[in-house]
């Protein structure tokens, strides 16, 4: 059956591995994440597939083609901080522009409405304290001339005095070293030869961007997580050769493809949100398949909600990302984190007498009500366990019993002060969070210049199918599509399993208009060859090489830029214009209609490569009839479900979903429950299984607009 | 000049029955009820009661609304002022103007959106008429603006020919014309002086643009086609607003969205009136000052602001403010949109920016002529960045005392912040690209937070005004101007000193860069006399300071490959630039700093944790080893270790010497009432109620009298109450003192003032409770 494609994600609980064999067909197992050694978890998931295929888990490993894995190591590094000691070497006099963060304190990652109320809103703790930050005399003016040559002496001062101190790795970011990187490169090679086991981290080769605050923190966090990261991927690379893997390890990256292992050693930044940026990947590649170029994805756990956008089969790209309050540049497919999924607590307002549902979430520890871990406090999970959307004794196929009784009596706690019944409550508490979500999806989606009603809505992760009907039809979308069924919960290992590989390199050099063609084309060959050198280093042949090539622009004297793609590698000087114009078309759509400034001169701020080399992918299977007929098999009886449409409990449909045929059609209300999540089809909606076996969700008609 | 003839003591608003407050002469003073023409009708009716899940659904949306409205003007302006500054607001009222929700963006906004629509409600609904489709501009400063370059786009809603609420917007402009480009008329002498001038006129007009007013607006701007784009972003920020609201009202109804925006308002009264009742009736002040109001002025001018709670109102006054004068004033709503910047901070955080219903029992009452509510046509476009500030800097200080009283309120309350007067720098010349340029720097945005009465305060944590904004990046800065920055470090002994430690403030030192020269204007105040005061024993924060030498050996030191970390290690020629001073040229051998302010302490810093205070010194460089001895006490060895031992000795020494020497202290027995500050409570007498020290029970009089006349007194050296404020005779003629308050039973520090040394001791609480 082999050769086999192997996507694995590690994730806070579950490590999801799902393979790919030649002809389509799919294997997906999930098991529990082993925080303390993350390893020891992703090769058990992958001997329980191996089990699945019935073979030995050697011979597995002999035939996989491609192993590409996502994971939260570095997060969870982050997060815990138990990254390294790192020190920072920096240009004199700039020391402390990580402390002061641009006086910003980060916080428009948290909760918006609490950003006046100071107390809740301090600076994280350093990542790097000052006295592990040194400077050294350098300079580098905006035109990239050196206008203080590098003090060696000092540079060597400073490494030994970092070294002293214990630092095991060193990030090293001076001002404007993307124009010149003769500095940085300059004191990497001092720190090497004073102490060659130090992880070094330069800011030119992890983030040559314009902005010194974002690109020392893209730095040091490289640094702080380097040393981790690399111990990880060097034990589980070893441990995968010593079970007979023969290609080489794929790491999953936030641009959305993956990376040789060697390169996510240098660069363990790439990886970090590398999981939920896999779902997005596999969504892109699913999207094609099936003929959907516009897709918004949303991947809602038991405690995260993440949600990405898809327009014209190319993912929507951020370039400054925000992880525990620090800002760093990075290109990476844009990923929302939204404060509201199955863990949103449920409140009664004081003052108002409403229900509140989230921000606040009882995370995954102690977890809902319904989860019997001392959490009193309704949540999202606890009210679809009341309505009977969830069944307490099949919750992921049955591998976590659910406690009804503790959902009932923590919805019934907020229902009395409401004066409500538990029904109407747990009713209320789903359908707050389901209009928060998708006010919040619209927001993302108008405010990258789309409309949702051009959009199909791709509900994947555990908990999304059940809520998706609603938010979707609430956001105006075309219709919410379950991808592959049981698959969907195991999506980004699936992502994971259908990533390019992919090379992101940018140089920044602002000029202003006119253009010079000839400039432009100057940095695009240096980018293109950089890239190149990687490839070649991967083992990928030149004919095997795609490169897709895009500017950064702006007004001059304004802030927003805008990413135009290329559709010629080079430009000539006669296709300037047309570079005006396609400037003007994209930032009108991104900013609305007349929103460009036409007597402003342009300027280019940021180059860009994306090499990519596509992975052999299987042909996954479609049915060639669809049939109306719903098997006997899938008929799973009936439970009493709430449906607030109706405003009561109704004998309700169950339907096995792994047993549903492509073609077969369900009229709301009902339910369908596979081994992983359960899709909540409401009255007046209806669920499809289409050739390839998705659950497809329509309404009847669009009730926003 | 209008100014009132000095010698006549000015009235109140309260007291001023006879004249009218119609934006003219005097800024617009709305009345409870609104004179609104009949022509106009209003949608008044909603619905009682609706179900809390509808209410919470609409609630969101709504709060969603404005902040697509606030990201729109963002977007489509893309300017650093909308972008790092933040210097906008959109907000959502009622019909008739209350507030349900304005933005977390420049919170002085807020404070002049309301009385602006019910000034067009009241003189524009009879002629030109107030209809479907139209939208007016304004900017007039005695209407509501903040000061002339913050214009505002407010766009009624209507639903079935009735006006069913607001949508506005406001955003600051690069230049609007007047005598300085940037529109900061740092020297202007009146507002005729000043850029232009607008009390509302319709704009938008059934639906379009009218192409004469637009005109007439940019006319006067040396930015036309900036100013345009801005107008662009708000005209499309208010009909994504609008529009989402009709699609509320189709969706779900006009008098259930109308009874969600009253129960929004109505919740929020609820709030704030269950916090008044928790807390005890008294009488707050502050008391601070603003330095140089005109090129060559040597004066400081008296800033007090009165706050009154009463069972459930406060009322807000400015009496004994010094009289309007030279370009440093503000106008009646630029005052109390500062106030209400802290009373949301402190009080209504709680309810997310609604602060309708608060407003609702809070009373304005300035007296009008004094600089913090001046009459026209006063200068006043420097307002945001002098008297704004100094109007609402001491407000976090009198609402925070108030709040004190109570444990759970406690929590909230925070010292004030840094840039609490912005020191300007405004440069132009000719760019590194041959251009012509002019410029503020915005990296005093950096602020820093005040401390907490839990923690210490953040460095460089923004201005407190402003949440969410974010200074240029030093590469940003070398990029649009010519100017090479030499560093940019957090200040060492900048925070003030306290039990909780103010946040540090940062400094900016460049030289010119590629260019022949540059040439200069300062515009600043607080570089004599401390205005991040500390609270409750908690010291001041650093002053502003401006540092210039000419004629360096700088580019001596770039070819040594020999960087600074201090503009003291250059050598040169030390020259003192004054508050305003006009037109001074920097050329590339001459090295310009300035430090911002940066926020107060709270509580005695001789009771600062040492660990702590030995955590600054050693790893956060945030405290110098000198003031950790002279201000905290607390000594470091030279092993860079705590010396607990001499710490110890050291305190008990200096508290010993606090202590009253001649008569004894009487120690109340009486049951606490109330605890007022860190070391000050309240005890019930047989006499009734009295201070004392909330430490040791030493009495401090009856309530009735201040507290401060019983405690041991200490007038220092200014430059005793933080190590970075210098000589005041550079800028000032009077002389500034550190008033130190003590328990005369245990030394411990009651509380500090900034005063001039013949001003009479303030009475920051004088509690009326009985």
């Amino acid at each position: 059956m082999g050769p086999y494609l192997v996507g694995v994600d590690i994730g806070g609980t579950f490590t999801d591995c799902v393979v790919l064999d030649r002809q389509g067909g799919i294997t997906a197992t999930k098991s529990a994440s082993t925080p303390s050694n993350f390893a020891e978890g992703m090769l058990a998931a992958m001997a329980v597939a191996a089990e699945r295929l019935e073979l030995p888990f050697q011979s597995f490993c002999e035939q996989i083609k491609v192993l590409t894995h996502g994971t939260t190591v570095g997060t969870n590094a982050l997060i815990q901080r138990k990254g390294a000691k790192v020190g920072l070497i920096t240009t004199k006099g700039h020391e402390d522009a990580i402390h002061i963060m641009r006086g910003s304190r980060g916080v428009n990652s948290r909760d918006i409405a609490k950003v006046v109320h100071f107390p809740e809103s301090q600076k994280p703790d350093p990542i790097v304290p000052k006295r592990f930050v040194k400077g050294v005399s350098e300079r580098v003016d905006c035109f990239g001339q050196v206008v203080v040559p590098l003090n060696e002496a000092e540079a060597e001062a400073a490494v030994k005095s970092l070294l002293a101190e214990g630092c095991t790795a060193i990030a090293i970011c001076f001002l404007w070293s993307f124009r010149h990187a003769a500095h940085e490169r300059r004191v990497r090679e001092i720190v090497q030869r004073l102490a060659p086991e130090v992880f070094i981290s330069c800011s030119v080769d992890i983030a040559p961007k314009w902005g010194e605050y974002e690109r020392t923190t893209a730095t040091v966090l490289n640094a702080y997580i380097g040393p981790v990261m690399s111990r990880y991927l060097s034990n589980l690379n070893d441990q995968l050769k010593a079970n007979h893997y023969r290609q080489p390890l794929q790491i999953a990256q936030c641009g959305g493809g993956s990376v040789s292992v060697e390169r996510a050693m240098e660069s363990p930044l790439l990886t970090l949100d590398s999981g939920p940026v896999a779902g997005v990947t596999g969504s892109v590649y699913f999207g094609k398949v099936i003929g959907t170029p516009n897709i918004i994805t949303t991947d809602m756990g038991g405690t995260s909600f993440d949600v990405g956008i898809i327009a014209n089969g190319l993912p929507e790209y951020s370039f400054v990302s925000n992880v525990i309050q620090y800002e760093y540049f990075l290109p990476k497919v844009d990923i929302e984190a939204i404060g509201a999924g199955g863990g949103s607590l449920a409140q009664v307002d004081t003052f108002s007498k409403s229900l509140r549902v989230g921000p606040q979430s009882a995370g995954a520890d102690p977890g809902p009500a319904c989860y019997g871990r001392g959490n009193t406090t309704p949540t999202v999970t606890d009210a679809d366990v009341v309505l009977g959307y969830l069944d307490p004794d099949n919750f992921l196929g049955g591998r976590m019993k659910l406690d009804r009784a503790k959902a009932y009596a923590a919805v019934k706690g907020v229902a009395d002060k409401l004066g409500l019944t538990v029904m109407q409550a747990a009713s209320g508490i789903a359908k707050i969070a389901e209009y928060k979500m998708a006010d919040i999806i619209r927001k993302m989606t108008v405010e990258k210049g789309y409309d949702p009603r051009d959009f199909v809505l791709f509900a994947f992760g555990g908990a999304g199918p059940v809520h998706a009907g609603v938010f979707g039809s609430e956001l105006g979308v075309q219709k919410v599509i379950v991808p592959l069924r049981e698959i969907a919960s195991t999506w980004c290992a699936f992502g994971a399993a259908s990533a390019d590989i992919l090379h992101v390199y940018e140089q920044v050099d602002i000029q202003g208009s006119p253009f010079d063609a000839a400039r432009i084309n100057a940095v695009l060959d240096q980018l293109q060859a950089k890239a190149d050198a990687q490839m070649l280093k991967d083992g990928i042949p030149a004919s095997r090489r795609k490169y897709s090539f895009s500017l950064d622009m702006r007004h001059r004297g304004q802030i927003n830029e805008v990413e135009v793609m290329q559709a010629q590698p080079r430009l000539k000087s006669a296709r300037l214009e047309a570079l005006r114009q396609q400037f003007y078309t994209r930032y009108e759509q991104l900013y609305g209609k007349n929103a460009s400034f036409k007597s402003a001169r342009l300027e280019i701020v940021t180059l860009r490569v994306r090499a990519s080399a596509a992975t052999p992918r299987p042909k996954l299977p479609k049915a060639s009839r669809l049939t109306a007929l719903i098997p006997k098999s899938a008929k799973n009886g009936s439970r009493e479900v709430y449906w607030d449409d109706l405003k009561r409990t109704v004998k309700t449909p169950i339907f096995a979903g792994a047993a549903l045929k492509p073609g077969n059609k369900l009229k709301g209300p009902c339910v369908v429950e596979t081994a992983q999540t359960t899709v909540v089809v409401h009255p007046g909606r209806s669920l499809r299984v289409d050739a390839w076996g998705n659950f497809e969700i329509t309404f009847a008609k669009a009730l926003t607009s | 000049m209008n100014a009132p003839d000095p010698g006549l003591r000015l009235r109140r608003v309260s007291e001023m029955k006879d004249t009218k407050f119609d934006g003219k002469t005097y800024g617009y003073v709305p009345p409870k009820k609104l004179n609104i023409d009949k022509k106009l009708k209003l949608h008044t009716k909603f619905q009682k009661t609706i179900d809390p899940i509808t209410y919470e659904v609409i609630r969101h949306s709504l709060w969603h609304v404005n902040e697509e409205h606030g990201a729109t003007i963002q977007r489509i302006s893309g300017s650093p002022v909308a972008m790092y500054a933040l210097d906008l607001n959109p907000s959502i009222l009622t019909e008739d103007a209350e507030f349900v929700y304005f933005g977390p963006y420049m919170q002085y906004m807020s404070g002049v959106t309301d009385t602006q629509v019910k000034w067009i409600l009241e003189y524009r609904s009879d002629n030109p008429g107030i209809r479907d489709g139209d939208m007016f501009l304004a900017n007039d400063p005695w209407v509501g603006a903040a000061h002339q370059q913050d214009v505002m786009l407010i766009c009624p809603v209507f639903w079935k020919g009735e006006l069913f609420c607001w949508v506005t917007n406001c955003l600051h402009q690069y230049d609007i014309g007047g005598i300085t480009p940037s529109s900061f008329c740092g020297s202007a002498e009146n507002a005729y002086e000043e850029g232009i001038c607008m009390p509302p006129v319709k704009i938008i007009e059934g639906n379009e643009i009218r192409r004469d007013i637009e005109e007439l607006y940019l006319r006067a701007s040396r930015k036309p086609d900036a100013v345009a784009l801005d107008f662009r972003a708000q005209l499309a920020g208010n009909i994504t607003a609008r529009d989402r609201i009709l699609r509320l009202i189709k969706r779900y109804g006009p008098e259930v969205v109308k009874g969600v925006m009253k129960r929004i308002i109505d919740t929020s009264e609820r709030a704030f009136l269950d916090k008044l009742k928790r807390l005890p009736d008294g009488i707050y002040r502050d008391r601070t000052y603003v330095e140089c109001c005109r090129p060559g002025d040597r004066r400081t001018h008296q800033v007090m602001l009165t706050m009154i709670k009463k069972g459930n109102k406060l009322r807000f006054e400015n009496e004994g403010t010094a009289p309007q004068d030279g370009a440093m004033n503000s106008t009646y709503s630029g005052w109390r949109g500062a106030i209400m910047v802290a009373l949301n901070q402190l009080l209504c955080w709680d309810q997310y920016f609604a602060i309708g219903g608060a407003l609702r029992h809070v009373d304005f009452d300035p007296t009008p002529g004094t600089f913090t509510c001046a009459t026209f046509p006063a200068s006043v476009s420097t307002a945001p960045v002098q008297a704004m500030e100094i109007s609402l800097y001491p407000a976090y200080n009198v609402l925070s005392k108030m709040l004190f009283a109570d444990p759970q309120m406690r929590e909230d309350i925070m010292c004030i912040g840094g840039t609490s007067q912005w020191p300007a720098t405004i440069f132009r010349g000719i760019d590194q690209w041959g251009e012509r340029y002019g410029y503020l720097l915005v990296d005093p945005i950096g602020g820093a937070i005040g401390a907490f009465s839990t923690g210490d305060g953040i460095s460089n944590g923004g201005q407190s005004r402003t949440p969410i904004c974010r200074l240029p990046n030093v590469e940003h800065n070398e990029q649009s101007f010519p100017v090479l920055i030499l560093y940019r470090k957090e200040v060492i002994d900048s925070g003030g000193a306290g039990r909780w430690r103010g946040g540090l403030s940062a400094e900016t030192c460049f030289i010119p860069h590629r260019t022949a020269s540059m040439t200069h204007d300062t515009l600043s105040s607080g570089n004599a006399m401390p205005t991040s005061t500390g609270m409750m024993g908690g010291y001041p924060a650093t002053v502003n300071v401006y540092k210039f030498r000419r004629d360096t050996d700088i580019l001596q030191r770039l070819k040594d490959c020999d960087l600074i970390e201090d503009i003291s290690e250059v050598k040169g020629e030390v020259v003192e630039l004054q508050l305003r001073q006009q037109d001074f040229l920097q050329q590339p051998n001459d090295v310009y700093s300035v430090i911002w302010t940066a926020a107060g302490g709270f509580g005695d810093p001789a009771e600062r944790d040492a660990q702590r205070v030995a955590k600054d010194v050693v790893e956060n460089g945030a405290v110098s080893v000198a003031a950790a001895r002279e201000i905290y006490g607390v000594v470091i060895g030279a092993d860079e270790r705590l010396d607990v031992a001499a710490t110890e000795k050291l305190r008990a020494g200096r508290r010993a010497a606090r202590i009253r020497k001649n008569g004894k202290a009487r120690v109340l027995a009486g049951k606490v009432k109330v605890q007022l500050t860190d070391n000050l409570a309240v005890r019930r007498e047989a006499d009734g109620l009295h201070s004392c020290c909330a430490k040791c029970a030493t009495d401090l009089g009856h309530i009735s009298g201040n507290y401060k006349e019983h405690a041991v007194r200490q007038d220092n050296d200014i430059r005793t109450a933080n190590p970075n404020i210098g000589d005041y005779r550079r800028y000032i003629d009077e002389r500034p003192i550190f008033r130190q308050f003590f328990c005369p039973g245990c030394g411990a520090l009651l509380e500090n003032e900034i005063a001039r040394e013949g001003d009479p001791v303030l009475r920051d609480i004088e509690l009326t409770m009985r």
